[in-house]
């Protein structure tokens, strides 16, 4: 009872707590802590980890958990639970203040590392673990590209990423067309990811000639007067294309590797359809979705609409099926010269 | 009337029969003899049974009357990770699998009995491909690489013993293969350069009873590392050989350090299961740099080739390759592409593809097909005998890749980039490797398995998440449900209580389709 009143007397006087009616035992922090650090272990650790670094993808980290909620939800949290999480409203005042106590603190020892031989920051250290499990796969243990996920040590979405939403964006989303899937993610497993991502961007720039990734100076062994020719005549490239109309400039829009990808498939082209309905009326637009059972298109309004594919015929216009259909006809030298010729339209 | 004295022996021989016949005792509980002549109602390995065919004898449902399926029920794991296991199914109960968890599922009711879920924080979490059972008892691999041993009535653990060690770079994903009293695990791992291994494990107390090492120790000379077990092998009872495939080398797409075939990475290799021993090796992909694993499953048909019976072993390979072997001795009865390859010479006189040194990785990039993810890969095919179509679900596609000495010899050691796919599923003459049909499932590639029937039904997914039902003579859709998410795994079915059940995993639900209970078509 005594004790209680003096943790009430204890919040009274912090600076560092908003308003809130959590106790908070100021006076003997240090036992405080270690009681909380015991709580922890016993009540939280199987699900969010010996250092608060998260299970993912259910179960998140706690690292830097007092900016993103305030102790007053905190508590509210522990007491009621959330979701798969179970309440514990048996826990006592004093177990509970320093719990919220112990959370506020950083961890005492970096998490689970990855192969970094440098000691990370906590933020960091929590991004390592979500980044091995779910995204180290693709993107290589050390973020510098791997099974089929690129080096984003060296992509330009990461190196412009002042803020880190833009790279939270594409890990939102997903990238479809590249078989990136979405994940749900919460804001501070985001942050840790992009602090993680940052550290790897670091490492790789002090790294001499380790690097993973192809530089736009890798892709200079053509002849641009051989592409040119080729673009002309067997690569068929100018029944399509012209190099002072869709092209022009083409070199000053994209470089490098990103250049080559879609000189090669240009995956964000969009295909027309025309859908001839029973009555005989055609109906046209750009095709927005397409399986073995429907169609579906937006028309010139924006507007969507779809059918089943029983229901009516159609004609899909893909321009990038000739793109497709040069694979094989490709020999990388066609692939280089066309390259050089494609850099000099700027 | 017979006498007292006539009738006991009568009686005695009577409960001998009973005792001696391999019976099923109560319930989760699986005999060596289940698992080598798999009932209708069971399921007992992630192949169905040791063949790896994924074919059933059963014919409930047929071309005439699915156009009747529908939902039976729906298991919700009510979590993110897509289903990528092969259910098990012994005595009315389903076990499937995410990384780090199990599901006891009736399979009459689709209600869950336990759920095992202890996370891992060490270790990729890529995927989960099931458990095995041995008498009552499950065999289940995680992330960081431990092996575990549960009881199958309630999901506790009995005992837990190390495959691997996480922290040099393994992990393992894979369904154990049961053979008699061997629990055979592999691992996977190749951002390091590490030995591939297979290891037999005592189901009783976990003891390690052998290893077979796919490549020898980093440093040695004159050797690579690599070789990957990440799936499941299959296994002839007669020869007494179990046939597993093995992954790539390492570094990756750099094959400078590394010269020669790379023996055994990319290879199907035939051991003794009792000791590991080593009868034969087949180069699937010789002196491999594109990452193309040969770990798909190595099918065992027995039929004519070329008007001779033959014991042979199939493998749709991810290096683009269609491959038939005698499996008595590893050698070559045919090897054909079965899509657009470019990155070989040609086929030498052993069956062997012969890598075009110039289509190796390279600074300015070469352009490859298929892309690194394959021609195919996880996901399983399957073997009909009555048309002798091996039906797989193909990646037609095209990629670039590149490596530079800044790369380094380590890992992965290079860059690739797809450039585009499709999903294609293939009916394949195993005897010519000629197409008979084909069946568009998508931009991209789609992730589903096959199954086939005696029924005639070849089951599959497309890459929206459309399940489809196709007649296996010409590939023609009968039947489909839109599940809202791709089938990350392969088709499972099985006959409980007269009626026969399909089942999909797709996103993080696992499926039951059937015929409706009324008006169901009789047997």
């Amino acid at each position: 009872m005594l004790g209680v009143l003096a943790a009430a007397f204890a919040l009274l006087q912090s600076p560092v707590r908003a308003a809130s009616d959590t106790p908070t035992q100021q006076a003997s922090a240090e036992s405080s802590e270690k009681l909380g650090a015991e709580s922890y272990a016993s009540h939280c650790a199987i699900c969010h980890g010996n250092q608060r670094e998260g299970i993912l993808p259910g179960f998140p980290p706690l690292v830097g958990i007092q900016h993103q909620l305030t102790d007053a939800k905190i508590v509210a949290l522990l007491r009621e639970g959330k979701g798969r999480m179970p309440g514990f409203p048996k826990l006592a005042d004093p177990e509970v203040a320093s719990l919220v106590s112990y959370l506020a603190t950083a961890p005492a020892a970096p998490t689970l590392g990855v192969n970094t031989n440098s000691k990370l920051p906590p933020e960091a250290a929590a991004g390592s673990a979500i980044f091995l499990q779910n995204c180290a796969f693709c993107h290589g243990r050390d973020a510098m590209g791997g099974e089929t996920g690129p080096d984003l040590t060296q992509s330009k979405i990461v190196l412009g990423d002042k803020d880190g939403s833009a790279i939270s964006g594409v890990v939102r989303e997903g990238r479809i067309g590249k078989k990136m899937p979405a994940f749900q993610f919460s804001n501070s497993e985001l942050a840790s990811l992009v602090a993680f991502i940052r550290v790897r961007v670091a490492a790789a720039a002090s790294m001499k000639g380790g690097r993973r990734g192809v530089e736009a100076a890798d892709l200079q062994t053509g002849n641009a007067a051989a592409g040119k020719q080729y673009f002309n005549g067997s690569g068929g490239c100018a029944k399509c294309h012209s190099v002072t109309g869709d092209l022009a400039g083409i070199a000053n829009r994209y470089e490098g590797l990103r250049l080559e990808e879609r000189m090669l498939y240009p995956r964000d082209a969009l295909s027309k359809v025309a859908v001839t309905l029973p009555s005989g009326k055609i109906i046209q637009g750009v095709l927005a979705y397409q399986d073995e059972f429907t169609i579906g298109l937006r028309d010139s309004n924006g507007s969507y609409r779809s059918w089943s594919t029983g229901n009516v015929r159609f004609t899909v216009d893909s321009p990038t099926q000739a793109h497709v259909d040069q694979f094989p006809r490709y020999t990388d030298k066609d692939i280089h010269d066309l390259m050089a010729y494609l850099q000099t339209l700027r | 009337m017979i006498s007292l004295r006539q009738s006991v022996p009568l009686i005695a021989s009577a409960l001998l029969l009973v005792l001696a016949t391999p019976h099923r005792s109560a319930a989760q509980n699986l005999e060596p003899d289940q698992i080598l002549h798999p009932a209708p109602d069971s399921w007992p390995l992630y192949h169905g049974d040791y063949s790896g065919r994924r074919h059933s004898a059963l014919k409930q449902i047929t071309p005439q009357n699915v156009a009747d399926l529908s939902l039976a029920w729906a298991f919700q794991t009510g979590q993110n990770a897509s289903i990528k296991s092969s259910p098990l199914l012994v005595d009315g109960i389903l076990y499937f699998t995410v990384p780090d968890n199990i599901w006891a599922v009736d399979a009459r009711s689709g209600h869950m009995l336990w759920h095992y879920n202890h996370p891992t924080t060490q270790g990729d979490h890529i995927g989960q491909r099931g458990v095995a059972m041995y008498k009552g008892w499950l065999y289940f691999v995680t992330p960081d690489c431990h092996l575990i041993s549960l009881n199958a009535k309630d999901g506790t653990v009995r005992w837990t013993k190390d495959i691997a060690d996480v922290n040099v770079g393994y992990w393992t994903t894979m369904a154990p293969l049961v053979v008699r009293d061997h629990v055979i695990v592999g691992v996977s791992g190749d951002f390091d350069n590490l030995s591939g291994y297979l290891r037999s494990f005592d189901p009783e107390s976990g003891k390690v009873q052998w290893q077979w090492n796919s490549t020898p120790p980093a440093g040695t000379p004159n050797a690579t590392t690599g070789g990957m077990t990440w799936m499941t092998g299959t296994y002839d009872p007669d020869l007494n050989l179990i046939y597993w495939g093995t992954g790539n080398p390492t570094p990756v797409l750099e094959g400078h350090t590394r010269p020669g075939n790379n023996e055994w990475t990319c290879s199907i290799v035939a051991l003794n299961p009792d000791t590991g021993k080593f009868a034969w090796g087949f180069s699937v992909s010789p002196h491999d740099t594109h990452d193309w694993d040969a770990v798909e499953t190595p099918v065992l048909v027995d039929g004519d080739f070329h008007g001779q019976p033959r014991k042979m072993v199939m493998q749709t390979s991810r290096n683009g390759y269609f491959f038939v072997l005698d499996r008595t001795n590893g050698k070559s009865l045919l090897t054909v592409p079965y899509g657009p390859t470019n990155w070989a010479l040609g086929v030498d006189k052993d069956g062997h593809p012969i890598p075009n040194p110039d289509k190796e990785p390279a600074q300015d990039g070469r352009i490859v097909a298929p892309d690194e993810g394959g021609m195919t890969n996880y996901r399983a095919p399957s073997f009909d005998p009555a048309t002798g179509l091996f039906i797989v679900d193909a990646h037609p596609s095209w990629s670039l890749y590149f490596a530079k000495p800044a790369d380094g010899t380590y890992g992965w050691a290079g860059a690739d980039y797809g450039l585009w796919g499709k999903g294609l599923i293939e009916a394949i003459d195993y005897q010519t490797g000629k197409i008979r049909w084909t069946h568009e499932v998508g931009p991209y590639g789609s992730g589903a398995g096959v199954l086939t029937t005696d029924s005639g039904l070849t089951i599959t997914g497309d890459s929206t998440g459309n399940v489809l039902a196709l007649d296996t003579t010409d590939g023609k859709t009968l039947w489909h449900a839109g599940t809202g998410a791709g089938m990350q795994s392969s088709p499972i079915t099985y006959k409980l209580d007269g009626r026969q059940y399909i089942m999909t995993g797709n996103g993080g639900v696992l499926f039951a389709w059937a015929l409706p209970l009324h008006g169901a078509a009789k047997q």
